[in-house]
């Protein structure tokens, strides 16, 4: 019942979709305002086919409809509240019903938005690109991905439930979701720079009207990625939290570009130069997502992430080549629209810094998406088995994220079009000299690591030229409007939320950057084997094993140890790293318990159960700054939001598309 | 007053440089004494794939194959062995998908150079682009735009300072 339900709404979707594109092509060749309000009927069919689709799935997966096949593989009767209802995103099928959903809900807000602007033609073709989007996705859970297939043979007594790795840490709720969010937001700026090169409006109108949208896929992603970091560190248990694995790097590929597309984007905007590429970024990056999905879907590439693998590899390949094929198609047909008018004057100007931040942020995405599909290209080219891992990824990328850091501590200082050496080396002064010392203290009385001293110096200086030059502008503010310092900073931060959301996002950038060189280079791990009540010391810490308990329930049997952690006299408290087996896995999956501080994180696993004569061991590992990868993580979140508030003067210069320029002579 | 703080300026900036450079050199100077086998262990621990598990390596895992290779490391190190030694018999062993940074010869080259190769070559194209650009000039100005900023700067006498402001606002 509830299968032919599920599998009747997405069917509406897909047809919905079909008749939205119809009415819509049709509407814009006859010029026919009711068939377009037709065409926006049908978005608002998807949404409500989708919302229906997922409900139903939530529906029998929270009454263990066992008659679903992906409900009897992801979901038990023991399984709790929570991770029944994440099992929504706990495989493949109901993963991508997830992104049919999200994506619906992106579709009828811009459709929303724009709905004072129904009938121009940029709107009409994103919109029929975004249903054409959405009907690929709906097609891939009608066909291959059908999460509303029934059990074959009838339903069973009880489900599988989900993969232990999946029920057993909340951040499981927050964290796919989050990177659905940014995914699949990333389609709305591409259906628009398509429309734009469909429609021959290639100026920078659509820039401007997805500007927003942008962003909060941005935002989401970020806050993705690093929740995926968060969950990898408190539930793989293996101590980090980024092994440059093949899911990992497919969350990272989209974001790289997008944050190149989000800075590019202001050169466009501003200057007015850099079209094709912004084209090429938007479209490359919706690529990404797809191929991302591709690459970790289809079983290409083995990843400790990849929790499900089907047939959809073919789909989603063909579906890639037609959104490179047709985006590069446009762009190769509207070349000649596309000359910029405006030239790059100096190399110490913002618009000069931010190609150089284009060229770095590519570069990183193309040794990512190397590394990642090298092992394949390996094997199909030579038959050799080849592995690409961490140390070609620290190698390759470490070099390219101090660059950047680089870029980012010089680039906000520097004004549009050429700035004058002489002012420039006045206002980096100070900021200069602070990473300079924070770099020289480091390699003389921390670490002999040069990437780890450039890491701390480059985020001093980033971090101080930005509180230098707001501090700057706030004061000139005051001395301006005659008002206190508060009041000042206030009326900066509202004139122009933009520039002070971006370096927030900055500053959390910095934090994450040095909490990886901090946690990478003084990272301090040891095995120890403890009898109960015995204690060893491990870099200033005691740890005391007092005991370890069994707690057995449906849908696990955990063995946790208590470790009372000590520094000094002072009692950190008690810890219980764990180790849990559930009934549908023969693997032990353990559970990392983690004391957190703002300077050091201590880091417990049980590594061995208490064996005969009641020894257990332990992994222990002392990280220092890791949790300024989170609090980098919310000031990025922050910082995003804070960029997405309008100003509140309104800029000066007018959003449209600049003067038309002569051409040369 | 002007030209002593421009000089002092300069100055500042020479002593960072001098600085710095002092650090980067003290920290590339060969120390004493060779590193720890603990280290060494370390180190190259984390060049092997973790062979019975997905993704980590050696270092990082604990499994029994991965506890069992960082001890053998850790033996062939302390026997007096290279870390050029120790790779190849693991190599020898598990085949070469067992590194996890893939040699610089025979196919395993592409993905070291190619990167390289490719940020050379768009950086050399940006600034052949750049310089094109700034030697055709794109815009003249006619007669018209001449009388109309004429025009513009009588009415309103230089108050666009933006060019000099780092806020863009």
């Amino acid at each position: 019942m509830e299968s032919a339900i599920g599998v009747l709404a997405i069917a509406i979707g897909a047809g919905a979709s079909i008749v939205g594109i119809a009415s819509l092509l049709l509407g814009l060749r006859r010029s026919d305002d009711r068939l377009l309000a037709t065409g926006r009927r049908c978005v608002l069919a998807v949404l409500l086919a989708s919302i229906l689709a997922v409900g139903v799935m939530e529906w029998a997966l929270i009454t263990h409809d066992f008659s679903i096949r992906y409900v009897a593989e992801n979901n038990a009767r023991s399984t709790p509240l929570l991770f029944t209802v994440t099992g929504l995103w706990a495989a493949l099928e109901g993963s991508i019903l997830l992104w049919v959903l999200i994506l619906a809900v992106y579709i009828a807000l811009t459709v929303r938005h724009f709905r004072d602007r129904a009938s121009e033609p940029l709107v009409v073709w994103a919109t029929i690109v975004m249903l054409g989007v959405s009907l690929f996705f709906f097609l891939l859970v009608l066909g291959p991905a059908n999460p509303f297939e029934l059990t074959p043979g009838g339903a069973p007594v009880d489900g599988r439930g989900p993969n232990p790795l999946l029920q057993n840490h909340p951040l499981m709720a927050f964290h796919p979701p989050m990177l659905y969010l940014g995914y699949v937001g990333f389609t709305v700026p591409f259906a628009f720079a398509m429309a734009s090169l469909i429609t021959g409006s290639v100026g920078e109108g659509w820039l401007a009207d997805t500007r927003r949208t942008t962003l909060v896929a941005w935002g989401f992603l970020s806050l993705g990625i690093v929740l995926g970091a968060w969950w990898s560190y408190e539930v793989l248990g293996w101590g980090g939290y980024w092994a440059w694995d093949p899911v990992e790097n497919a969350s990272l590929l989209p974001w790289l570009t997008a944050t190149a597309f989000i800075h590019s984007v202001m050169v466009q905007e501003r200057r007015a130069m850099l079209r094709v590429w912004n084209l090429s970024l938007v479209i490359a990056t919706f690529c990404l997502t797809i191929l991302g999905t591709f690459l970790t879907r289809s079983g290409v590439v083995n990843s400790v992430h990849a929790f499900s693998q089907s047939s959809i590899g073919g789909w989603l390949l063909a579906f890639l080549a037609l959104s490179a094929g047709s985006g590069l198609a446009l762009i190769a047909w509207r070349g000649d629209r596309l000359r910029a008018p405006g030239r790059i004057d100096s190399a110490l100007s913002r618009e000069a810094f931010f190609l150089g931040n284009n060229l770095l942020f590519v570069a990183f995405a193309f040794v990512v998406l190397l590394g990642t599909v090298f092992p394949l290209i390996a094997e199909a080219v030579q038959g050799t088995q080849l592995s690409v891992g961490e140390p070609y990824f620290d190698r390759m990328t470490v070099p390219l994220g101090l660059a950047l850091l680089f870029l980012m501590a010089v680039a906000p200082v520097l004004p549009w079009r050429a700035a004058s050496g002489e002012v420039l080396r006045r206002r980096l002064l100070v900021p200069a000299w602070i990473g300079g010392a924070l770099f020289v203290a480091t390699l003389v009385f921390l670490a002999r690591s040069l990437p780890t001293a450039l890491a701390f110096g480059l985020g001093a200086f980033t971090i101080s030229a930005i509180v230098q030059e707001t501090w700057r502008t706030v004061r000139a503010r005051s001395r301006a409007d005659a008002v206190g310092r508060g009041r000042a900073a206030w009326r900066t931060l509202a004139s122009n939320p933009r520039r002070y959301g971006g370096l927030t996002v900055h500053i959390g950038v910095v934090c994450i950057a040095v909490a990886i060189a901090a946690s990478n280079t003084f990272a301090t791990k040891a095995e120890i084997r403890l009898r109960r009540d015995a204690s060893v010391t491990v870099d200033g810490y005691r740890f005391t094993y007092e005991g370890s308990r069994t707690t057995r329930s449906a849908q696990k049997t955990t063995v946790s140890a208590d470790v009372r952690i000590e520094r000094g006299d002072r009692d950190l408290g008690t810890y219980a790293p764990s180790v849990s087996t559930f009934p549908n896995s023969n693997q032990a999956i353990g559970t990392p318990s983690v004391r957190t501080g703002l300077t050091t994180d201590v880091y417990l696993t049980l590594v061995s159960s208490p064996n005969a004569r009641g020894r257990i061991t332990l992994g222990v590992s002392v990280f220092p700054l890791v949790v300024w990868i989170w609090i980098g993580g919310a000031l990025i979140g922050l910082g995003t939001a804070v960029a997405l508030v309008p100003a509140r003067t309104r800029r000066v210069l007018p959003e449209s598309t600049p003067a038309p320029v002569e051409e040369p002579v | 007053m002007a030209d002593t703080s421009t000089a002092r300026n300069r100055i500042a900036w020479i002593v960072l440089a001098v600085l710095v450079l002092g650090a980067v050199a003290f920290s590339l100077w060969p120390r004493p004494g060779a590193d720890s086998v603990a280290g060494r262990t370390r180190s190259l621990a984390r060049e092997f794939r973790c062979v019975d598990c997905e993704g980590l390596s050696v270092a990082d895992s604990q499994t029994a194959s991965a506890r069992a290779a960082r001890v053998e490391i850790r033996r062939r190190l302390e026997a007096g062995e290279s870390e050029a030694e120790v790779r190849a018999y693991f190599v020898d062993l598990y085949g070469e998908s067992v590194l996890l940074k893939p040699e610089g010869t025979g196919i395993g080259l592409v993905v070291w150079a190619l990167p390289v190769v490719a940020v050379i070559l768009a950086g050399a194209g940006i600034v052949v682009a750049v310089r094109r650009g700034r030697r055709t000039p794109r815009l003249r100005a006619t007669d018209e735009d001449e009388a109309l900023v004429a025009r513009a700067l009588g009415a309103e006498h230089g108050t666009d300072d933006r060019a000099d402001d780092g806020d863009e606002r």
